[in-house]
């Protein structure tokens, strides 16, 4: 029966090839972006999965009022919180404190690379679980001068196949004036998977050696803490008895204690007011969601073509049934075309997938590979085969539902244009098409205003490097010989980054402060003189830091939004107690964005230091970059010979903040654009039969006189009215989408009304040219022809 | 006895008013009869052969089947009884154009559920009955209006069927082909097939061992 089925499935394909390939384009495509989005979030959903503890294995975070009404959230926390994890909490089985170094100089015999580390106590490995592949695991992290290093990097130091257990490396780390040997005890590989990457691991009695007393306590916050819990805890009870942890332990902290699933964070990562919120997951799901609508958009058309095309196949389901054919059997054999369908067009799928892929993985900085093997495999056939079964769903029950007499009488008026699921079905289609069209213009408005938004600082043509090796006690010479630079404009440098001041403090004072003020949180940044002019930010009172002597304790400049908030009146002069005891007010800036424009602009602090100091920043004359950068770098060599000049520029940095939005911009234009094609296939699909269905009635219309532009507009206005209803349901929907999608950034595009009008109009513009052709097609007709057919 | 019809009514709603399609229609069909239903169009004939053949259901009377009271029984079990013992010629083949003379005989087996080995022998033995066997692998298309209707014949009686309803089996025929098809039916008829035909045609009535006339759904005789 099966074979008999396809049998006839093929013949029939012969005959009514155009539907065929309007069928196969679309599931193709459909299919096609349901397994890249499938490989996609299935690799998103793997990550930090693979710790063996993974559903004990917790991140210690910290809850802190700003002082604004607000709950800010942080994984930084105190070294305190290790020891006291370990020894006053029964639940935690084991914990452990890592602190981030960043970028480091390693050396190794002739060689010296950048690398990042961790500092890390010593059940970290035990903790995490990524492959230790040379070295004993339990003996890891325990000697003060011995260091763990990646695979990637035992392999460039001492190449492969070489034992580096027992040999040594130099780190060099200018921040916490590290520089020293250290014996390799063990070599770790990290699996892609992975969203902690670095390159080696010192120990954390290293960071607490090198760390001054007195700033450690319970409000410096340096480190994370991760921590598994003992089998069976409930985690909602726990964080509940573990809340209030810090404030216990020090009356000046405000801060609350919260564990969440370490693997949870990578696409859970973002936290609104203390509570999570999600992240990536948001992605993950907005793309599963949209690889479902265009495969549903397939399906639909799948389903309207069969059930318009009902009439040609009528006869065979009343033969059929004449002979013995029960409507079980004749549901199945519609299904199974259906179905046959969908795999021939998941072997098409699969080849554009194949094709795709190097272009996918750019798109999604991701590294995905397609491999037909095991659970790839298993849910891709599955979503072929529910893409069969759901789209030979209805047309299966339609077409087997008549009774042999009427339709080999010929009793069954073939009006299923009227029919109202059809009409339904189209409607969707297209309001998922300019749903999506309505999402693509916004986003690509918002992007458009993120990359233009006056920062308050002038992001082009600033070089940025990091200050290590000869630049960590030779930066001042270095950035006077690079003012002196024909084509340097300024040179100065900060603490961080320019797209992140993550440093803050709070419990300052000032004259004139109220109760509540006292906790309000500054972010401040260590900064160079020179700093505001590099930058191109505006001093709107009293001056900048110039000829300042860096590491003056007595002065401080302030933004704008501080000075507000702390309700100064002439904030120049003022003395204040902000880290450091009567700093006198020097100037105010205007606002500047430091963090990504999700955020409004925080009171922050510029302090004139060089500690911390990790960053260079070179403003250069536009148009002579390439010179300019040739006389850097080579002034670079003279202070860090044998080290390549790594520099990368700020716009470009900014950017990088909105990688994220602009994958999603890239992928939603070709998912909207897939959406709009498929859905017009189907349109036109629909065209061509209404057109051949209403054959005899325009024939007998001309005949009496209707003329071919009547004709034209009698069959597209079918189609449009479609069109427009779908408008009038997909635009509110797709305001409320757009709306609350921007509500999450602080500085958004007004919506205007256009972007909605527009998407409606290419929408129904689009549709009327793909029904056109058949219109005209069929309002020329010789109404002869028709009419003798009878 | 192979069938009884009592007192079967069938209507339907226009307006408010039943219109008739069958009244109070009475009859008996013994194993081994030739019946030609006769009347002018719109009499009822074909809606009377619908019903025999379980196609379509009637309103008020009873109907039996082989000792099966039809009119109480569940639409699948009437689908099972048709389907073992009743075939249907048609007055426009209903070949199904996208298969072969062959598959197209091969199909009531498959609903059947009978297996391959012996499809092919039921199948090859009417091609062989027919004379069709050069034919085999040719679509309706390609086929004479007649050999059409010979295929639909042969299609009708692979399953053994014990009754044959034939609705104006030679309506789209010349009158060779025509006279051709009635010398099979009465062929089948002596091998013991029972048949009821509708037909326009005295002549072809002339085949039958009885003639039942209809005029606006009544049995009237004469």
């Amino acid at each position: 029966m099966l074979k008999h089925n396809i049998l006839l499935y093929l013949r029939n394909i012969k005959k009514n090839k155009g539907s065929f390939f309007i069928n196969l384009i679309g599931l193709t495509t459909g299919l096609a972006c349901a397994i890249l989005v499938y490989l996609w979030v299935s690799d998103e959903l793997r990550v930090d999965k693979f710790h063996e503890n993974d559903t004990r294995l917790y991140q210690v975070l910290r809850h802190q009022p700003n002082g604004q009404n607000e709950i800010a959230t942080y994984a930084s926390n105190s070294s305190l919180m290790l020891r006291a994890l370990q020894e006053e909490v029964p639940e935690v089985e084991m914990a452990t404190a890592l602190y981030t170094m960043g970028g480091t100089m390693l050396e190794g015999g002739e060689k010296k690379l950048r690398a990042n580390g961790n500092m890390a106590s010593e059940d970290f490995f035990k903790m995490f679980s990524y492959p230790i592949v040379a070295g004993d695991k339990n003996s890891l992290l325990q000697d003060v001068n011995s260091v763990v290093i990646s695979k990637a990097l035992a392999d460039s130091f001492f190449g492969e196949g070489n034992d580096p257990v027992g040999k040594t490396l130099t780190v060099k780390h200018g921040e916490d004036q590290i520089n020293a040997v250290f014996t390799i005890s063990g070599v770790f590989e990290i699996p892609e998977n992975s969203s902690q990457q670095f390159d080696f691991v010192l120990t954390y009695k290293k960071f607490l050696e090198l760390r001054d007393p007195q700033d450690i306590h319970w409000g410096s916050n340096s480190s994370r803490v991760y921590a598994t819990l003992k089998p069976g805890i409930d985690v909602k009870n726990f964080n509940k008895k573990i809340a209030d942890f810090i404030t216990k332990k020090s009356e000046r902290t405000t801060a609350s204690v919260c564990f969440t699933l370490f693997s949870d964070n990578y696409l859970k990562g973002n936290f609104d007011n203390g509570v999570q919120t999600g992240g990536r997951i948001n992605y993950v799901i907005l793309f599963g969601l949209v690889a479902f609508f265009v495969l549903a958009i397939a399906c639909i058309n799948f389903m309207n073509l069969s059930t318009a095309r009902a009439s040609r196949r009528l006869k065979e389901v009343g033969v059929k049934k004449a002979v013995g054919a029960s409507r079980k059997s004749l549901i199945f054999q519609f299904l199974t075309e259906s179905v046959v369908l969908s795999f021939f067009s998941l072997v098409c799928a699969v080849l554009i997938v194949i094709l795709l892929m190097p272009w996918f993985n750019d798109v999604t900085g991701k590294e995905l590979k397609f491999a037909l093997e095991g659970k790839a495999l298993l849910g891709i056939i599955v979503i072929t085969l529910l893409t069969g079964l759901i789209s030979g769903s209805y047309p299966a029950l339609y077409l087997s539902k008549f009774s042999p007499i009427k339709v080999l009488k010929g009793k069954i008026k073939t009006a299923f244009g009227e029919l109202l699921i059809r009409k339904g079905l189209v409607i969707f289609q297209f309001g998922i098409s300019i749903l999506l069209i309505v999402a693509v213009s916004v986003i690509y408005v918002q992007l458009h205003f993120i990359q233009s938004k006056n920062l308050g600082y002038d992001k082009d043509n600033v070089l940025v490097f990091n200050r290590e090796d000869g630049l960590v006690s030779n930066m001042e010479t270095f950035l006077q010989e690079a003012r002196q630079l024909p084509g340097v404009i300024n040179a100065s440098y900060m603490q961080g980054d320019m797209t992140n001041f993550s440093n803050s403090s709070w419990g300052h004072s000032w004259p004139g402060q109220t109760e509540e003020a006292k906790r309000l949180t500054f972010r401040h940044a260590h900064v160079g003189p020179r700093f505001i002019e590099t930058m191109g930010i505006e001093v709107k009172e009293g001056r900048s830091y110039i000829d300042e002597k860096p590491n003056n304790e007595s002065k401080i400049i302030l933004n704008e939004t501080a000075v507000t908030l702390m309700g100064l009146k002439n904030p120049v002069g003022t003395l204040i107690d902000m880290r450091g005891d009567n700093r006198e007010i020097i100037g105010v800036v205007k606002d500047f964005n430091i963090q990504s424009l999700y955020e409004e602009i925080a009171p922050m602090a510029l302090l004139c230091r060089t500690e911390w100091v990790r960053t260079l920043v070179v403003k250069i004359k536009a148009g002579s970059e390439k010179n300019t950068i040739a006389d850097l770098t080579a002034l670079y060599a003279e202070f860090n010979p044998g080290l390549a000049f790594d520099f990368r520029f700020l716009d470009h940095q900014y950017q990088q903040q909105y990688i994220a939005e602009k994958r999603v911009s890239v992928l939603a234009k070709y998912f909207a654009g897939l959406a709009v094609i498929i859905s017009c296939l189907g349109l036109f699909g629909l065209a061509m039969f209404t057109a051949e269905r209403r054959k005899k009635e325009i024939s007998i219309r001309k005949v009496l006189g209707q003329t071919a532009t009547q004709v034209i507009v009698m069959i597209s206005g079918e189609f449009a009215k479609l069109v427009l209803i779908s408008i009038f349901i997909a635009l509110p929907i797709a305001y409320i989408l757009v709306d609350l999608w921007l509500s999450s950034f602080a500085y958004r595009i007004p919506l205007k009304l256009w972007y909605f009008i527009g998407a409606g109009l290419v929408a129904l513009i689009v549709a009327m040219l793909t029904v056109g052709s058949q219109a005209i097609r069929a309002a020329n007709s010789n109404p002869v022809n028709a009419l003798r057919d009878e | 006895m192979l069938l009884q019809l009592n007192n079967i009514f069938k209507w339907v709603q226009q307006g408010g008013k039943r219109v008739f399609l069958l009244k109070d229609i009475n009859l008996q069909v013994e194993e081994g009869e030739f019946i030609s239903v006769m009347g002018p169009s719109g009499s009822g004939k074909s809606t009377l052969l619908n019903v025999l053949g379980m196609l379509d259901g009637f309103d008020e009377g009873e109907y039996h089947f082989m000792d099966e009271s039809v009119h109480s029984l569940k639409e699948k079990h009437r689908a099972e009884l048709y389907k073992q013992y009743i075939g249907f010629v048609f007055q426009a083949y209903h070949l199904i154009d996208e298969l072969t003379v062959y598959e197209n005989l091969e199909m009531p087996l498959l609903y059947k559920k009978i297996k391959g080995s012996e499809r092919k022998a039921l199948v090859a033995d009417m091609l062989d009955r027919f004379s069709i066997v050069g034919k085999k692998d040719l679509f309706p298309t390609q086929l004479s209006g007649g050999q059409q209707q010979l295929v639909g014949v042969a299609r009708a009686l692979i399953t053994k069927p014990k009754l044959i309803l034939a609705d104006e089996p030679t309506g789209n025929l010349n009158s060779k082909q025509g006279e051709e098809i009635m010398e099979l039916f009465k062929k089948l008829n002596q091998d013991g097939v029972t048949i009821i035909q509708v037909t326009h045609s005295e002549k072809n009535a002339e085949y039958g061992s009885r003639i039942i006339h209809l005029l606006d759904g009544r049995k009237v005789e004469g």
